[in-house]
C-alpha cells in the first residue's frame, strides 16, 4: 500500500525527490481548538495549509488543560499553541510515555510580566519602573490585602509567577489568584472603565493588550542566574527578583502522526507564525467581530509567500 | 458555678444541653492549651497520610483495568450520539419549531404551544441554532441513559429492601461530588469527546429519577398490590403491568427532574470540549468577559430548560385532551412553509438579531459600574471588614488599626469571653441553659474564626450536633467522615470552604426566608420573584460571574455573592411553599378563635411550615456547596480551587479526594438538617 501511494505520488508530482509521503489522505486530520482566539487563528492557518496540501482537516474543540489525553489516544492529532508557562503536568507525563511528541516552536514571541492599564501610571507616578511600586502599594490596597497592595495573579492552576516576583523583589503586595482568564479580563475592563488602580500578571500576544492599553512594568531582565542564585539582582537574599523567564510557545502532536500523514507532520513541524501576523488577526476577530474562517482566509490570500514554501517543501 | 447549683442543673440536663456543654468544655480546653500544644489547633503535617497519592495510585490501576470495556461502551454510544446529531442538525429549523409547537398544543393547549414557538424563535434569533442542536443531541442521548440507569436503581431498591440504605448513600454521592472532580477519570476511561459529557450528565441526572421511582413504587396502594398478587401475575408482571403504571405520575416527576439536571450539566460537559455546543459558546464569551453575549448564550439554555420543564411537567399532571386536528394543521403548515420558502430560509448561524441587545446589556453594565463605584466599594469593604473577615480569621486577627480603627489585644479576648460567659449564665439562670451554651460557643467561634478552629473542637461540635439531630449512628458517621478529611491533608481547605458556604447559607436563610415570607403573605411579590428564581436555577452559573466580578473584583466577597445568588432560591421556594400550604382546617380553627393575621402566621403557619422550611435550608446547603466549585473561577481558596488544580493537572487522586471532602461536608450537613426536620415532623404529628 505504501509503495503504491509513493508511486502514485511520484507520478502526479514530477521531480519530487525529497517530498514526504502524503499518507492517509482520505482520513481527516483533527486539530485542537482551545479556548482563546490567538489559538484559533494559529490553528486555522495551519489547517488551511494542510488543506492546500490536499488533506482533510477537522477542527475539534478541546479544553486546553484536558486535551493531552485526547492527543495521546489519537482522538486529536495535533495541538498548535502550547504555552510553556501554562502547561499541565499531564503533558510531560504523556511525552515521557511516548504517546505525545513535541514538534517544534511556533515562533510566536511571547512575553509575560507584571502589567497595568495605562491610566494607572497617573495614580502611581514613576511607572513603568518597578521601584515605583515600593512606594505606592497603598494605592493598590484593597480590603483583602491591607496593608499591602493587591496584585491580581494568574489562576492558581497556571502557577504563581506574580506572587514569586513580589516575594523576590520584596514588594509590599499580596497576590490574589484570579481563578480564570475571564476573571483577569473582567478586572482589566472594570479598572479601565472606572479608572481604578490595578496591578495584574498578564501576557502578550493577547487582544486585551491593545483593547485596554496594557503596559508592562519594567523589571530586571529575567536571566537564568536570577532563578538559581539569590545573590543576583536587586535583592541579594532571594531568587525571582527579576522579570519572567521568556516563555516558549510550541506545538505537539500524537505520536502516530508521523507515520500516518508524513507530509502533514512535516508541514506542522515547520509551521511558524509571528506575533505581527497573529495579533492583527486577533484584533479583527475580537475587536471588529470578524469570523475566524474569513479573517484567516483573507490573510492566507494576501500572505501566500509566508506559508506556501512550507507546504511546497513537504509535498513537492 | 458551685457544686450545689450544679446538682439540680445536672438532673434536668437535656440531650442538647449535654452536647453543648461537652463542646464548650472541649473548646475551652483547646483555647487554654493552645500555647503548650499547638497540634491541638493545627493538625500537624507529619500526621497526614498521603491519601491523595494513594487514591490516585489506586484509581490509576483500577481505571486502566476497566478502560477497555469502557472504551467499547464509549464507541457504542457514539452511534446514537451521531444519529441524534445528524437528525437534529439536518432538520430544517421551521420543521423543528413546528414540531415543538404542535407538541406544546398536544400537551397543554395554547399556552404551551405559544411557549414552544416563542422559545425556539428566541433560540433561532440568537444565532446559536447549530450549537443548540448539538446541545440537544447530547441531552437527547444522555437523558434516556439516565432514565434507564435511574429507573433500574429505583426498581432494584424497591425489590431488594436490604440495599435501600446503600442505594440512598450512592445517590447522595452521585449528587454531591462535584462533576468537575470526576471529569479527569472520565476522560481517561471514555476517551476524549462528547461521550464524556454525556456520561457526566447522566451520572448527575440519574439520581432524581431513581429517587422518584423509589418514592412512586413505595406509595402504590397496598390494595392495588394485593389485587395484582391475587390475579396470579408473576413478580415481573406485577411490577411492570400494575405497580409501575400506578406510580406513573410520580415517575413522570422524576423524568422532569432528570431532564432539568441533564440540561444544567451542559456547561460542565463543554469544559472538556470535543463538541461545538452552546456551553462552549458560553465559555468562550466568558473568557472575553463579554457579559451581554454570554448572557444571551446562557439564556438559550434557560429557554430550553423552561420549555422542557413546563412540557414534561404537563406529563406529570392529569391533563385534558386538546383537539388533535390543530396538531395536524400546525405540522401541515410547517411542511408547506418549509417547502415554499426553502430557497429563502436564512442560515440560522448567520442570524444576529440579538446582537444589539447583547451590546446594550454590556454597555449598561459598564455604565452601572462607573456610576456606582464608590458606594459599591464601600459595601464590599464594610462587609469584608465587619462580617466576612472576622468570620474567617476571627476577631483577634481581623481587628486591625486600618480595618476597625484599633488593634485587638488579648485583653479584649478575655473581656469578650467574660461577657459571653455572663450572657450564658444569665440565660441558664432564666432556664435556657442550651441557648446560653450555644451563645457561648458562637462567640468563641467568632473570636477564633472558622478557618482557625481547633480540630478537636470541630469534631466534638459536629458529633454533638449529629447526636442531637440523629443519635449515635449519625454522630459516629460524622466523626468518621471528618477524620478522613483530617488525615488526608485537606482539612484547612475544607474549613475555608465551610466558612464561605456557611456564611452564604446563613445569609440565604435570613434573606431568602424573609423573601419567602413576603411572597407567601403578598401574592404580587411572588409574581415577580418566581421568574427570577426560575432563571437563577437554570442559567449557567458562569454567566453571573462576570457582572459580579466587574462590580466587586476578584475575591471572597464576589464569590460569596455568586454563591448566594444560586443558593437562595430553594430557601425562598420552600419557605413560601410551607407557609402557603397550611391545612384549611387549622386555618379555620385559628380564624374562628379570633386570631389576627400575624398571630396566625406566628403561632399556626410558621410552626406547621417548619419541617418544609428546614428542607429548604437543607437544599440551600447542598446548592451552596455545589456553587463553591464554580466560585473558584473567581479565585477562592477552598476545596473548589483544589478541584480546579486537579482538573488542570489531570491529578486524579487530588480531584477525587477534594471532591469527596466536599461531598462529606455536604452529606453531614444534609443528614443533620434532615434529622432536625424529622424531629419537628414527629413533634407536629405528621
Amino acid at each position: 500500500m505504501k509503495k503504491l501511494s509513493v508511486s502514485l505520488l511520484a507520478m502526479t508530482v514530477a521531480g519530487s525527490a525529497y517530498a514526504a509521503d502524503m499518507g492517509a489522505v482520505d482520513e481527516p486530520i483533527k486539530l485542537a481548538i482551545n479556548e482563546w482566539t490567538g489559538q484559533h487563528v494559529t490553528t486555522h492557518v495551519a489547517g488551511e495549509m494542510l488543506k492546500a496540501a490536499g488533506y482533510n482537516v477537522e477542527y475539534v474543540t478541546a479544553g486546553m488543560m484536558n486535551q493531552f489525553q485526547a492527543l495521546a489516544d489519537g482522538d486529536i492529532d495535533a495541538t498548535l499553541e502550547i504555552w510553556s508557562s501554562n502547561v499541565s503536568d499531564e503533558y510531560a507525563k504523556k511525552v515521557s510515555e511516548g504517546t505525545v511528541v513535541e514538534i517544534g516552536d511556533l515562533g510566536l514571541d511571547a512575553k509575560e510580566g507584571i502589567a497595568y492599564p495605562a491610566h494607572v501610571a497617573d495614580l502611581c507616578p514613576g511607572l513603568p519602573a518597578w521601584e515605583a511600586l515600593k512606594d505606592c502599594a497603598q494605592v493598590f490596597a484593597t480590603a483583602e490585602t491591607l496593608p499591602g497592595g493587591r496584585l491580581v495573579d494568574y489562576p492558581a492552576d497556571w502557577g504563581t509567577p506574580g506572587a514569586d516576583r513580589m516575594t523576590g523583589l520584596e514588594l509590599p503586595f499580596k497576590a490574589v489568584p484570579a481563578g480564570s482568564e475571564g476573571a483577569l479580563i473582567a478586572e482589566l475592563r472594570a479598572s479601565t472603565e472606572r479608572k481604578s488602580p490595578l496591578l495584574i500578571t498578564f501576557w502578550q500576544p493577547h487582544w486585551a493588550m491593545s483593547a485596554y492599553d496594557v503596559q508592562f512594568v519594567e523589571l530586571p531582565a529575567g536571566e537564568e542566574a536570577c532563578f538559581n542564585d539569590p545573590a543576583w539582582g536587586p535583592n541579594p537574599n532571594a531568587v525571582n527578583d527579576c522579570d519572567f523567564s521568556p516563555s516558549r510557545i510550541f506545538k505537539a502532536s500524537w505520536s502516530g502522526m508521523e507515520d500516518k500523514w508524513p507530509a502533514a507532520y512535516e508541514i506542522l513541524t515547520n509551521y511558524q507564525l509571528a506575533v505581527e501576523d497573529q495579533q492583527p488577526m486577533m484584533g479583527a476577530i475580537d475587536v471588529d467581530g470578524g469570523k475566524v474562517e474569513e479573517v484567516v482566509g483573507a490573510w492566507m490570500a494576501e500572505n501566500e509567500g509566508k506559508w506556501r514554501p512550507v507546504v511546497d517543501a513537504a509535498t513537492q | 458555678m458551685t457544686a450545689i447549683t450544679d446538682i439540680p442543673a445536672q438532673a434536668r440536663l437535656t440531650i442538647g444541653a449535654k452536647a453543648a456543654l461537652i463542646t464548650v468544655v472541649v473548646g475551652a480546653l483547646c483555647l487554654a492549651l493552645e500555647g503548650i500544644a499547638p497540634w491541638l489547633v493545627k493538625w500537624p503535617t507529619a500526621w497526614e497520610l498521603p491519601a491523595t497519592q494513594w487514591v490516585g495510585a489506586f484509581l490509576d490501576w483500577f481505571l486502566n483495568g476497566i478502560k477497555p470495556a469502557m472504551r467499547l461502551f464509549s464507541d457504542l454510544m457514539t452511534y446514537p450520539m451521531d444519529a441524534a446529531n445528524f437528525v437534529l442538525a439536518n432538520t430544517p429549523w421551521p420543521i423543528l419549531i413546528g414540531l415543538v409547537t404542535a407538541l406544546g398544543w398536544y400537551l397543554g393547549g395554547l399556552p404551551m404551544a405559544a411557549l414552544g414557538f416563542f422559545g425556539l424563535s428566541f433560540v433561532l434569533a440568537s444565532g446559536y441554532w447549530t450549537e443548540s442542536m448539538n446541545t440537544l443531541a447530547l441531552v437527547a442521548v444522555s437523558v434516556p441513559v439516565a432514565l434507564v440507569v435511574g429507573g433500574g436503581i429505583g426498581i432494584l431498591a424497591n425489590e431488594i429492601p436490604r440495599v435501600k440504605n446503600f442505594v440512598q448513600a450512592v445517590l447522595d454521592v452521585m449528587q454531591t461530588v462535584p462533576t468537575f472532580a470526576y471529569l479527569t477519570p472520565l476522560l481517561l476511561l471514555f476517551g476524549f469527546g462528547p461521550v464524556v459529557g454525556l456520561i457526566a450528565s447522566a451520572i448527575y441526572a440519574a439520581p432524581p429519577m431513581a429517587r422518584n421511582v423509589m418514592l412512586g413504587l413505595e406509595r402504590v396502594e397496598p390494595e392495588i398490590k394485593e389485587a395484582a398478587i391475587m390475579s396470579g401475575g408473576t413478580r415481573f408482571q406485577q411490577l411492570f403491568q400494575v405497580e409501575i403504571p400506578a406510580a406513573a405520575t410520580q415517575i413522570m416527576v422524576g423524568v422532569n427532574q432528570c431532564l432539568m439536571a441533564a440540561l444544567s450539566m451542559v456547561i460542565i460537559a463543554a469544559v472538556i470540549g470535543g463538541f461545538n455546543d452552546i456551553g462552549w459558546e458560553v465559555l468562550l464569551t466568558m473568557r472575553k468577559a463579554q457579559f451581554g453575549e454570554s448572557l444571551m448564550a446562557g439564556l438559550v439554555i434557560v429557554v430550553f430548560a423552561v420549555v422542557i420543564d413546563r412540557m414534561s411537567g404537563m406529563l406529570a399532571t392529569e391533563r385534558k385532551r386538546y383537539d388533535q386536528r390543530v396538531v395536524w394543521a400546525v405540522l401541515g403548515f410547517t411542511v408547506l412553509f418549509t417547502a415554499a420558502f426553502w430557497l429563502w430560509l436564512p442560515n440560522p448561524s448567520e442570524l444576529t438579531l440579538l446582537d444589539p441587545l447583547a451590546g446594550a446589556i454590556d454597555s449598561g453594565l459598564t455604565a452601572f459600574t462607573q456610576a456606582n463605584g464608590p458606594w459599591l466599594d464601600a459595601l464590599k469593604n464594610n462587609s469584608l471588614f465587619y462580617v466576612l473577615l472576622p468570620l474567617r480569621i476571627g476577631l483577634d486577627q481581623a481587628v486591625l488599626p486600618f480595618t476597625w480603627g484599633f488593634q485587638w489585644t488579648p485583653g479584649m479576648s478575655y473581656g469578650l469571653f467574660a461577657a459571653a460567659a455572663v450572657i450564658a449564665a444569665l440565660m441558664a439562670w432564666r432556664g435556657h441553659l442550651t441557648g446560653g451554651l450555644v451563645v457561648l460557643i458562637l462567640i468563641g467561634m467568632l473570636e477564633t474564626g472558622i478557618a482557625n478552629l481547633p480540630w478537636p473542637f470541630v469534631l466534638t461540635g459536629a458529633a454533638a450536633l449529629s447526636y442531637v439531630a440523629g443519635g449515635w449512628r449519625l454522630a459516629a458517621l460524622s466523626v468518621g467522615l471528618l477524620c478522613t478529611i483530617l488525615v488526608s491533608g485537606l482539612w484547612e481547605r475544607a474549613l475555608l470552604s465551610l466558612y464561605l458556604s456557611g456564611a452564604a447559607v446563613f445569609s440565604c436563610a435570613v434573606v431568602g426566608g424573609l423573601i419567602g415570607l413576603a411572597s407567601a403573605v403578598w401574592e404580587p411579590v411572588w409574581k415577580i420573584v418566581r421568574p427570577i428564581c426560575d432563571m437563577l436555577q437554570t442559567i449557567p452559573l458562569f454567566v453571573f460571574l462576570i457582572p459580579v466580578l466587574m462590580v466587586f473584583q476578584i475575591g471572597e466577597f464576589s464569590a460569596f455573592l455568586a454563591i448566594c445568588a444560586y443558593a437562595i432560591v430553594p430557601m425562598i421556594r420552600y419557605t413560601r411553599h410551607g407557609l402557603v400550604n397550611t391545612p384549611a382546617e387549622m386555618m379555620e380553627a385559628a380564624i374562628s378563635s379570633g386570631a389576627t393575621e400575624w398571630q396566625i402566621m406566628r403561632d399556626v403557619r410558621a410552626p406547621y411550615a417548619a419541617p418544609t422550611i428546614l428542607l429548604g435550608l437543607n437544599q440551600t446547603i447542598l446548592y451552596a456547596f455545589a456553587m463553591l466549585v464554580i466560585a473558584a473561577l473567581i479565585g477562592t481558596t477552598g476545596l473548589g480551587q483544589s478541584i480546579y488544580l486537579a482538573l488542570g493537572q489531570a491529578d486524579v487522586g487530588l480531584g477525587i479526594s477534594a471532591g469527596a471532602a466536599m461531598a462529606i461536608l455536604a452529606l453531614i450537613a444534609d443528614r443533620m438538617v434532615q434529622g432536625f426536620a424529622e424531629e419537628r415532623r414527629k413533634a407536629l404529628g405528621l
